[in-house]
C-alpha cells in the first residue's frame, strides 16, 4: 500500500480536520475526535504532514540515524540536501555524510545529465513515432505518479517511461561494487537521502524503480542535526586533502536545479514545456491536461510539493532559502554538461535508460480502489446536498458536504454527525427521503 | 427516470474561474463511468460554449442534465446575444476583440467545433436578447 509508512497518532491529535482538508483523495475522516485514514486511498503525498499543527502525523520512513550500517553501506543521495546548507560546497557535504559510516555516497549529477538527455531523447524520437501521446510528463514526482493512476488513469501513457536518476545508478551499483571488492551482493546496502517520503518502499508502484533496488530511505530531517556539525568540522577542520574522504566531487549545479520546480525543464532542450508544483496546482493541470488544453505542449513538469523536491516534507531547511542556495550554487558551479553525446546515445539505443515496466501498469493496481458511483447514487447524494445546505465546515469528521453526503448514501457515515440535518429534525429519516420526481 | 441536473454561474469576463465549470463535469461524468471519448467531446464542448459566454456574453448559466441514454448541455446568457447565427456558424468568423485575440482567442472557431463534435445542437438567439446554447450527446446511439 502506498501510505502504508503514514501513521497517525492519537495521542497528539486533535481533530482539528486540517488533514481531513488537505488530503487530495479524502482519505481521512475525523471518528470520535481522532483522524483515521483509509490506506486504500492514500497516495503518499505527506500533505497531512505537511498541514499537521500538532505533530499528529508522521512518515515511517525513517529509521533516524541508522545504527546498524552494512558492512558496505551506500548512500545515494537526493541533490536536495545540497540546498540545505547555504555557502557549503556539495562536496564538503559528501565528506562529512560518509562520518556516518557510510562506504561510499553517491552524487547523482551524471545520472541526472543522463536522464535529461534521455527526456530530450525520448521528445525527439516521438515527434517521429507518436509512441506516447502529448504533452508529456515527467515521471520524477511519485505522488503524480500515484495521482494520476488513482484519478486519471487515461493519462498514465503521458508518463515518459524513463527511469529516474536513483535508478540509473542503483540498477548498476550492486554489480560495480561486487566486482571492486569482491563481497557478497546482499552484504551491500542501498540508502536513499531523500525529501520524499513517497520514496518509502511501496509494492504498489512497479514504475518507482530506485524502490525495486534502495534497500532503506531516510529523511534528510532526520540526519540532519548530526550532519550539520559533521559539515562544521569538516569545514573547520585542517583536512589531508588527498586522503580517500575527498575523491569524491560534485563539478556542477545540475543537479540541485533539476529539484528545483521548473530545474528539470530549465537543463534541457525542449521548447515547449510547462512546470507546476503544488498540490492543488498540479490537480487543476492535470485536469486541463485531460479536457486537452494543451495541445501544443511537449512536456509538463509536475511536482507535488511546492517549489518542487525542495518543498519535499523531510527536508530541513525553508524552501525559500533552499532555493536561494540552490541559486547560489549554480552561479558558482555553472551548469555545463560533460557527458559525452554519442555515448548517450548509445546507452540509450540500446534502452538503457527505460524503465522496467511501463506507467500503464499502475492503473490495474488502483481499479478497484476508486469508490463505484452511479447516476442512482449521484442524484442522491445531490438530493441529500440540497437538504444539508451545509458550509463544508468539517464538524461531521468529512472534507466537505459532497463526501459526507456520499459517505452516508454508501452507509459509511452516520446522518447524525451533520448538525445541520439535526438542527432540521430530519437526521434520523434520511433514509426515508424520498427523491422527488 | 428525471435527470440528474446540475448548474453553475458563469460571469463575464472572468478568466481566474472560466473553464471551472467544464472540468467540474468531466469530473462528475468520469465518476459515473462514463466512456472518456465521451466524456472528452462533452468536456470540450462544454469549455467552448463557457469561453463564449466568458468572452461575449453576459453572465450566464451552465447546466448539465443527464440521463441513461443522454447528457444534455444547456449554456445560457443575458449577453448581447446573436445577430446572425448562420454567420457565427462559419468557420473563421469572430467577433472577438483586438485584446482576445492577443489573448490567443477570435480563430473563430468555437461554435463550428461545438456543432462538430455534440450530436444534436441548438443554438437560440436574439440581438439584446441574450443567447442560449443546447447540445445533445448520446450514449448507444
Amino acid at each position: 500500500m502506498p501510505g502504508e509508512h503514514i501513521v497517525f497518532e492519537p495521542a497528539y491529535c486533535t481533530g482539528c480536520t486540517q488533514c481531513v482538508k488537505a488530503c487530495p483523495t479524502r482519505a481521512i475522516r475525523v471518528r470520535r475526535r481522532k483522524a483515521v485514514h483509509s490506506k486504500d486511498l492514500c497516495i503518499g503525498c505527506g500533505e497531512c504532514i505537511r498541514v499537521c499543527p500538532e505533530g499528529a502525523v508522521r512518515s515511517t520512513i525513517s529509521h533516524g540515524i541508522p545504527q546498524d550500517l552494512a558492512e558496505m553501506a551506500v548512500a545515494i543521495v537526493s541533490p536536495i540536501l545540497y540546498a540545505q546548507f547555504p555557502g557549503v560546497m556539495p562536496s564538503d557535504i559528501l565528506v562529512a555524510l560518509k562520518r556516518f559510516g557510510f562506504h561510499h555516497v553517491v552524487d547523482l549529477t551524471n545520472y541526472v545529465e543522463m536522464f535529461q538527455f534521455a527526456v530530450e531523447e525520448f521528445i525527439h524520437q516521438n515527434k517521429t513515432t507518436g509512441q506516447a501521446p502529448w504533452p508529456l510528463i515527467s515521471p520524477i514526482c511519485p505522488v503524480i505518479a500515484r495521482l494520476i493512476a488513482f484519478k486519471y488513469p487515461n493519462l498514465l501513457p503521458h508518463i515518459i517511461p524513463l527511469k529516474r536518476p536513483a535508478a540509473l545508478i542503483g540498477g548498476e551499483i550492486r554489480s560495480q561494487l561486487q566486482n571492486i571488492y569482491h563481497i557478497e551482493k546482499p552484504l551491500i546496502e542501498l540508502y536513499h537521502i531523500t525529501p520524499c517520503p513517497s520514496k518509502a518502499l511501496a509494492h504498489d508502484v512497479r514504475l518507482l524503480d530506485e524502490l525495486g533496488y534502495i534497500d532503506r530511505a531516510i529523511g534528510i530531517n532526520d540526519i540532519y542535526p548530526e550532519l550539520i556539525r559533521y559539515v562544521e568540522d569538516v569545514r573547520k577542520q585542517d583536512l589531508d586533502l588527498f586522503s580517500p574522504e575527498h575523491y569524491g566531487n560534485v563539478t556542477n549545479a545540475r543537479a540541485p536545479l533539476w529539484g528545483m520546480s521548473g530545474g528539470e525543464i530549465a537543463g534541457m532542450h525542449v521548447d515547449k514545456t510547462l512546470a507546476v508544483s503544488g498540490l492543488r496546482e498540479s490537480i487543476a493541470y492535470i485536469e486541463k491536461i485531460e479536457m486537452g488544453l494543451f495541445p501544443n505542449m511537449e512536456y509538463i513538469e509536475l511536482r507535488a510539493c511546492p517549489e518542487g523536491c525542495l518543498g519535499g516534507p523531510l527536508t530541513a531547511v525553508d524552501r525559500y532559502l533552499a532555493k536561494s542556495t540552490v541559486q547560489q550554487l549554480i552561479r558558482s558551479l555553472g551548469l555545463k554538461r560533460r557527458l559525452p553525446r554519442e555515448k548517450l546515445l548509445k546507452l540509450y539505443d540500446q534502452g538503457r535508460f527505460m524503465s522496467d515496466t511501463h506507467p500503464s501498469v499502475m492503473a490495474e493496481r488502483y481499479d478497484s480502489l476508486r469508490p463505484k458511483m452511479t447516476i442512482e447514487i449521484m442524484k442522491r447524494v445531490e438530493h441529500l446536498l440540497s437538504r444539508i445546505q451545509g458550509t463544508d465546515c468539517a464538524a461531521c469528521g468529512a472534507p466537505d458536504c459532497r463526501t459526507f453526503a456520499e459517505d452516508v448514501v454508501r452507509g459509511q457515515a452516520d446522518p447524525r454527525d451533520c448538525f445541520r440535518l439535526r438542527e432540521k429534525g430530519i437526521a434520523s429519516e434520511v433514509d426515508k427521503i424520498e427523491i422527488s420526481g | 427516470m428525471a435527470a440528474l441536473k446540475k448548474c453553475f454561474h458563469i460571469k463575464n469576463r472572468d478568466f481566474i474561474h472560466a473553464g471551472e465549470a467544464s472540468i467540474t463535469v468531466q469530473n462528475m461524468l468520469k465518476q459515473l463511468n462514463m466512456d472518456p471519448k465521451l466524456i472528452r467531446r462533452i468536456a470540450v464542448c462544454g469549455y467552448e460554449g463557457e469561453m463564449n459566454v466568458v468572452m461575449h456574453g453576459g453572465d450566464g448559466q451552465f447546466c448539465v442534465e443527464v440521463d441513461l441514454d443522454k447528457v444534455v448541455l444547456n449554456i445560457s446568457d443575458d449577453g448581447p446575444g446573436i445577430e446572425d447565427i448562420p454567420k457565427a456558424m462559419q468557420k473563421g468568423f469572430s467577433t472577438a476583440s483586438d485584446e482576445y485575440r492577443e489573448m490567443g482567442f477570435g480563430a473563430g472557431m468555437g461554435l463550428p467545433n461545438m456543432e462538430t463534435h455534440s450530436d444534436q445542437m441548438v443554438v437560440e438567439s436574439e440581438k439584446g436578447r441574450g443567447t442560449t446554447v443546447r447540445m445533445f450527446f448520446f450514449m448507444n446511439p
